[in-house]
């Protein structure tokens, strides 16, 4: 009953503040912090633990990390987040909702136009953020504060801040690499299958699980077609979008070609799991974990939850992905899901939700919890250990192609690095059945790819 | 006299509005509006907004000014592309589904409306699946069908090879039977209880007479039962048929569409969804509406047909319409005889 006339008294509110809210912001202000009284709402403004300390705010998040629900979760879930920040802030509220089909419900929670006051920030144009979000600042003062700043960045403001940074490999059970007797981490793609092979002969191991049913686990694999396979800063935002047929062999055992090629070596060789149709993504973990899976393909941000998976935290391992480009091992690093805030709440709810964000950056440790590459500028604590790797950050598009990566991949429907998990489903069946060549299949990304960039009249080099 | 005229009118028009027929017509209209405007808000307006869309090349989150107008484009994408009109192939299968189901359901209701021990119980047991939420079936199934679980050890106890078994959901040979199975095993009971309901009106007195007449169980089914309940299971079918054109649930959650189950409407997802394309999404939505209207417009002019002389109380539309004719032409000439005289 509370809960209900909370809620009809806030969606009066909402909609009252819906006619009125617009251009004028006076009246609102007067009661936030003492000391924030005249700044503009900006992130380096903000004094964590100084400013806004007495400001009543209830606030909603929207978030994908549904794991961190539970009170099992291995690390620190958000119940015990919150506890921490209301020692500070006691008198902002934040509720946070998560969803495991988040990538999806995001966009339609956005396009709804009513959604919450934090967001990870989905797949939009860029040029949508400042229809959807709040600017944190402008990119100079930003790029002082956190790393990965342009991420979100649009006509030079900053419109969302990464919850975690994370880079790109393999997550590996040491234990069965050392059973199989494999000495040293495989840098080349022959390296890794021959492993992979000794896997399967040596131990009872699956070699390389591909958690094809998930869907999104296979639409993971894209992330290596970028830096990892091409050593290019300027490739996946620059390059590929004018590259013809990007995915023809190079000969070179690199290049995107030869990202895909693994998985579908593996599969023809039947390296991979027997039935892959009925995968099982959280018993996956656990099986990494006692040592029934020997790899598998995800971001570093799966680490942790490997580790927290059972009883065998120290086997578990994490490596470069297996490609050397002239002699050189690269890793993509980059920004996890940013936060995002609601440009339609009201200028309290924006204050409070800018807060909340400062904290979880600087003062919750989540990052490093979750074994993140830093996100706040001013440390460089991280539990990865990639050393020999060059840890680089794809380059933002040129001025005026900052959508065309959008565009290309839903004209072509390959939806790379952005839920395209069929076309990479698609690899394992035919590897697996045989019924097509993987050149076969690298032909018709290049043709979907070509047709795209036809569609949207881009020059190609 | 104009003025003189209008206020008679004002007077007609609220004399008429205090009259029977007007508060009738007031009280019409009143009940009318709520229903109404809501069937056109929540129906019929985002639908006329899907039409729309389908003639646009948009992505949800692009704004009105830049949606860019396509014309018949994504209609002729919809037929030109192998994985939106080929992926109605696939209904084939549920369609085949769809006709074992309901002879499944028409035979077990047919038995379980004579004198069965426990019928009640076998009812509630056989709609039981229905009443479990499509999402739970899907898990269900994927561990039912997973290599080495259930229904493999089921088979194993009936002196089956675990490893002369197929892989139910990845060999493409099989799989989409498999999805079929779990898609009957859900809407058997429903279709069952549908033809239950039917029966139990059928009038007890004629299965006396025709056991009198010393006609067997078959025929008491085929002369008595069937033309019956004929209305249910045109209903049926035409439920089944556009079920089967519009499959989602067990494909979307037990194999995600992957691995060649993907019908039109888990590909419409994806196209929608995951690629943005809700131009061509929405023209698919409408191709397939036109598709349904025709299949449920040519299954009732087949049924009419087969059921043209079942039952002479439900005389067919022609002969309805001859005997109007009829009764006309009498009244006619009974008027003009009348006027003569």
């Amino acid at each position: 009953m509370k809960r209900k006339s909370f809620l009809a008294v806030a969606l009066a509110t909402v909609m009252v503040l819906g006619v009125t809210a617009c251009g004028s912001s006076s009246g609102k202000n007067g009661k936030a912090g003492s000391s924030s009284d005249g700044k503009e709402l900006s992130y380096a403004n903000i004094e964590l633990g100084k400013d806004y300390t007495d400001l009543k705010a209830n606030i909603t998040m929207f978030n994908h990390r549904t794991d961190m629900d539970s009170d099992e979760y291995g690390g620190k879930n958000w119940k015990q987040y919150l506890e921490e920040f209301n020692k500070e802030y006691p008198n902002i509220k934040v509720d946070i909702t998560t969803d495991t089909n988040y990538a999806d419900d995001a966009l339609t929670h956005l396009q709804s136009g009513d959604y919450e006051t934090i967001m990870m920030i989905p797949a939009i144009d860029k040029s949508d953020l400042s229809t959807y979000f709040v600017s944190y600042g402008d990119i100079d003062t930003m790029q002082k504060e956190i790393n990965y700043a342009n991420t979100w960045m649009y006509d030079k403001e900053v419109y969302g801040v990464p919850s975690t940074a994370t880079t790109q490999g393999i997550v590996y059970n040491k234990k069965v690499f050392e059973e199989a007797g494999i000495k040293e981490v495989p840098k080349t793609p022959e390296e890794f299958l021959a492993a992979l092979k000794a896997i399967k002969e040596k131990t009872k191991a699956i070699p390389l699980y591909t958690n094809y049913a998930a869907g999104w686990t296979m639409g993971a694999w894209d992330a290596y077609m970028g830096i990892n396979s091409t050593g290019d800063t300027k490739y996946m935002n620059q390059e590929l979008l004018h590259t013809k047929d990007p995915f023809k062999d190079y000969g070179d055992g690199a290049h995107p070609y030869n990202v895909y090629k693994i998985l579908y070596d593996a599969a023809a060789e039947k390296l991979i799991e027997d039935d892959y149709t009925t995968t099982d993504w959280e018993g996956s973990k656990t099986k990494l974990n006692n040592g029934e899976i020997g790899c598998m393909a995800l971001g570093s941000w799966a680490y942790p939850q490997m580790e927290a998976a059972g009883e065998h935290a120290e086997d578990i391992g994490y490596m470069p992905f297996p490609i050397t480009v002239s002699g050189k091992q690269y890793a993509l690093c980059g920004a996890d899901y940013s936060y995002g805030i609601n440009v339609n709440a009201t200028d309290d709810e924006k204050a409070a939700a800018m807060v909340f964000v400062k904290w979880m950056t600087e003062k919750s440790g989540f990052s490093y919890n979750e074994d993140g590459l830093p996100v706040d500028a001013s440390t460089t604590d991280t539990k990865l250990d990639f050393s020999g790797v060059e840890l680089l950050q794809d380059d933002p598009a040129v001025e005026g192609e900052e959508d065309l990566l959008n565009s290309l991949n839903s004209e072509s429907e390959l939806a790379i690095n952005a839920g395209g998990n069929d076309k990479i489903q698609a690899i394992v069946e035919h590897g697996a059945n045989g019924d097509k060549s993987f050149d076969d299949i690298m032909k018709e990304w290049n043709e979907a790819w070509t047709k795209a960039q036809e569609a949207e009249g881009v020059d190609v080099k | 006299m104009g003025e003189k005229r209008q206020t008679e009118e004002k007077k007609g028009l609220v004399a008429w509005a205090k009259s029977r027929k007007g508060q009738q017509f007031f009280t019409i209209a009143g009940f009318m509006i709520i229903p109404l405007s809501l069937l056109l808000i929540f129906t019929y307006f985002p639908f006329a907004e899907m039409v729309k869309f389908s003639f646009y090349k948009m992505k949800y989150t692009t704004p009105v000014d830049r949606r860019i107008f396509v014309g018949w484009q994504n209609y002729l994408d919809v037929f030109r592309r192998s994985d939106c009109f080929g992926a109605l192939k696939l209904s084939i299968y549920y369609m085949v589904g769809a006709i074992i189901q309901l002879f499944l359901a028409l035979y077990l209701a047919t038995i379980l409306s004579f004198k069965v021990k426990g019928e009640n119980l076998f009812k509630g047991l056989m709609f039981f699946p229905y009443l479990i939420s499509g999402i739970a079936i899907g898990f269900i199934f994927k561990f039912f069908y997973t290599r080495g679980f259930v229904f493999d050890t089921v088979l194993s106890w009936c002196g089956f090879q675990v490893d002369n078994l197929p892989y139910w959901l990845k060999d493409q040979a099989v799989n989409n039977w498999a999805l079929v199975g779990t898609s009957v095993w859900r809407y058997l009971g429903q279709a069952m209880v549908l033809f239950v309901g039917a029966i139990m009106s059928v009038d007890a007195g004629m299965y006396e007479a025709a056991e009198l007449d010393g006609a067997n169980k078959f025929q008491i089914f085929r002369y008595i039962i069937l033309p019956s309940i004929k209305t249910i299971v045109t209903l049926n079918v035409i439920l089944s048929i556009t079920g089967s054109l519009s499959a989602f649930e067990q494909p979307y959650v037990i194999t995600n569409g992957a691995n060649g189950t993907g019908t039109y409407f888990v590909i419409m997802n994806k196209i929608a969804h995951t690629n943005q394309k809700v131009g061509l999404a929405s023209a698919m939505a409408v191709v397939l509406l036109l598709i349904i209207f025709a299949c449920t417009i040519l299954q009732k002019l087949f049924f009419k047909y087969i059921f043209r002389n079942a039952d002479s109380e439900d005389e067919s539309y022609a002969a309805k319409k001859e005997r109007r004719k009829m009764e006309k032409a009498k009244v006619k000439a009974a008027r003009a005889q009348g006027k003569e005289v």
